[in-house]
């Protein structure tokens, strides 16, 4: 008499599946940079051989000047770092509604030997206030903040609103 | 009368079955967002702290320039030179047109290097830049 012989299932045990899973995930988990690059954008003027000098307006241009002892000049007066964004914002405010060739131009220039930090302490009170009117600006046409725009909102404001900043060449210092 | 504990009738186990596909989709998630670190920075620096900062939200088009505390400049995994980073960046910036570079500057370094590496990235047409900063609380 023939009996069937009866075939055990073939099956690949899955139990240690997860587990294996597990650790490749927490590769991944340990291995991923979660961190944003956070900073200051700027964008660079092209380079050009020679430049037509433009002749502006005392009105339109905000002065900033850095030295290497890390004082600073807004327009001639010596002015704390901390009062830089107190000053700007109302002379960028009284330009909003100008047409875009009268808007406020900030110039910075430093010294060869100006410390890299109080350079950066600077442009971030010029940027805070630029956002912080844009934020007020956006309230109070929009009702929402600045981010929170949509992208054509964000644009009109940009134009009413645009950061100029002009980043002149250090002087060497004089010997 | 004899009484009989009630049991619920059903299983008292958490089915598992399903466990490795969901940690498969957040393997996958992780595998998918993971950008894994390309370089060793050989040189010593400081970040400064601002307020007013941004979020650089594409991470690949970044490309960094490090300047230690001793100024020393490092782009890639090496050591360069002044001179050298016109040519480096050029071809950056030919393999990626829109790449922004960020420069990750000691805070006590002097503004006449800052300038002259913003020079050579000027002369590379590589006009976007970000100035690396921590925030400030």
């Amino acid at each position: 008499m023939i009996r069937k012989r009866k075939i055990k299932e073939a099956t690949i045990p899955t139990a240690s599946m997860a587990d294996i899973a597990f650790l490749l995930l927490l590769f991944f988990l340990v291995a991923t940079v979660i961190d944003v690059d956070t900073g200051i954008g700027l964008a660079l003027p092209e380079p050009i051989e020679e430049t037509d000098i433009v002749p502006v307006s005392k009105e339109r241009m905000a002065a900033l000047l850095v030295n290497e002892n890390g004082d600073v000049l807004l327009d001639g007066t010596p002015i704390s770092i901390f009062q830089i964004k107190n000053q700007l914002k109302p002379r960028i405010i009284s330009k909003i509604e100008l047409p875009a060739n009268k808007k406020l131009i900030v110039s910075m220039k430093t010294d060869r030997k100006t410390n890299y930090n109080i350079y950066i302490q600077t442009l971030d009170q010029v940027k805070l206030s630029y956002f912080e009117i844009r934020d007020e600006y956006s309230n109070a046409n929009f009702g929402r903040k600045y981010n929170d725009l949509d992208e054509e909102s964000q644009k009109q404001v940009q134009d009413k609103i645009p950061i100029i900043i002009s980043l002149a060449e250090p002087e060497s210092i004089k010997k | 009368m004899k009484f009989e504990k009630r049991r619920a009738s059903t299983k008292q186990e958490i089915p598992t079955a399903s466990m490795p596909d969901i940690v498969f989709m957040l393997l996958l998630f992780f595998m998918v967002t993971t950008t894994l670190r390309e370089v060793d920075v050989l040189v010593d620096f400081k970040l400064p702290e601002a307020q007013a900062i941004e979020k650089i939200e594409n991470k690949r088009l970044v490309s960094y320039i490090w300047v230690g505390n001793t100024g020393r400049m490092q782009v890639n995994d090496s050591i360069v030179k002044l001179e050298e980073i016109q040519n480096i960046m050029y071809k950056k910036r030919q393999e990626l047109p829109n790449v922004i570079v960020s420069m990750r500057v000691d805070k006590n370094s002097e503004m006449g290097l800052v300038t002259d590496i913003q020079q050579e990235l000027r002369k590379a047409y590589c006009l976007r830049i970000n100035y690396s900063t921590n925030i400030k609380i």
